[in-house]
């Protein structure tokens, strides 16, 4: 599965629901594949996905709140996990795509297949999937509504040389459409 | 600056609807964040950055945040402060204690806090100085920089050594 089919899926079954998505080719992908009013894309600040998605997620109890990370991101960040973890909002569901690589920088590696990801996010108290198939990815978005966050899912995804297009808003534009939203 | 008014400040910004306090902790702000602490409204981050991060999902919620720091960690920052805050115009105060204010100040902290002023103006981010008579006015002076949807800064001076 490559990033831009696990987007499609993921936000096809979500509705409605405010979407934080990392800088790079993870905002593009999702700028293409459904672009709406409540996508925050981020586009410099590598790495605070999780954290603006913390702040949202923190302020609206009761809209389930989804950040669209990447490997290389949450490894800038790591220790938003523990901010996280430590505030446990039920809300808060944290996808990380994880194609252990920079993707955007022209594919240079992360150290994400060396490490376990999943389990850094358990012990800081999420609820933890780890989604290798598309069969998979639509069995755990059906439960997803039920069940209480923190919630990680580690998304394994190829990477691609398909290149989705920049997000054409300007960053103003997306602050008040985000606005709007909640 | 003294406990006493550091403590005020705290109420004073929150009864003006500033209702959440995000950062990492410094000596220089320690009533200020203890006050915070007290009254059970804050939350410390492990890095500058995240905090900014926190506060921007906050205000694009539509509630009110600071985000306190050493000018260290505003040091550390500056990228995320061009790229989301001022970038997106995410209306956030930054509350920055000043080390290195006093030239004999601890050593790592002299090279980076000469240059503090000339780093809030070179990214163009507006700030005041906070002091023991003027607290009030520039406070006010933030509150109105963030209703008209811009970022700033209250920088407090490190006065003293321990």
């Amino acid at each position: 599965m490559i990033r831009k089919e696990a987007v499609e899926i993921i936000t096809n079954s979500i509705g409605e629901n405010p979407i934080i998505s990392a800088n790079g080719f993870m905002s593009r992908d999702l700028f293409e594949v459904n672009d709406k009013e409540s996508n925050f894309y981020m586009i410099g600040s590598m790495g605070l996905a999780s954290s603006i998605g913390l702040g949202i997620a923190l302020k609206n109890p009761k809209k389930q709140v989804f950040i669209f990370d990447g490997d290389g991101n949450i490894l800038m960040n790591l220790g938003s996990l523990v901010t996280i973890g430590s505030l446990k909002p039920k809300n808060l569901v944290h996808v990380v795509f994880d194609n252990n690589s920079h993707e955007s920088t022209g594919g240079q590696p992360t150290n994400s297949s060396q490490i376990n990801l999943e389990k850094i996010a358990k012990v800081v108290n999420y609820k933890i999937f780890v989604i290798q198939s598309k069969t998979k990815l639509l069995s755990v978005l059906k439960e997803l509504k039920k069940l209480q966050g923190p919630i990680f899912l580690l998304v394994k995804i190829s990477t691609s040389n398909e290149r989705s297009k920049r997000v054409s808003w300007d960053p103003k534009t997306i602050r008040d459409r985000v606005m709007k939203s909640l | 600056m003294n406990e006493k008014i550091q403590r005020k400040i705290f109420h004073y910004l929150k009864k003006k609807k500033i209702e959440n306090f995000v950062g990492v902790p410094d000596s220089t702000l320690k009533y200020f964040i203890d006050e915070c602490l007290k009254n059970n409204n804050i939350i410390i981050t492990t890095r500058e950055e995240e905090a900014i991060g926190i506060a921007t999902g906050m205000s694009l919620s539509k509630s009110n945040a600071l985000v306190f720091m050493q000018n260290a960690g505003f040091a550390n920052s500056i990228s995320t402060i061009t790229s989301l805050v001022e970038l997106y115009e995410i209306p956030l105060i930054f509350l920055i204690g000043w080390r290195g204010y006093l030239p004999d100040d601890a050593p790592e902290h002299l090279k980076i806090g000469k240059i503090q002023p000339e780093l809030l103006k070179i990214i163009g981010l507006k700030s005041q100085i906070l002091t023991e008579k003027n607290w009030k006015a520039k406070c006010d002076w933030a509150l109105k920089q963030i209703k008209e949807k811009k970022p700033c800064a209250l920088v407090m001076r490190r006065m003293f050594h321990d």
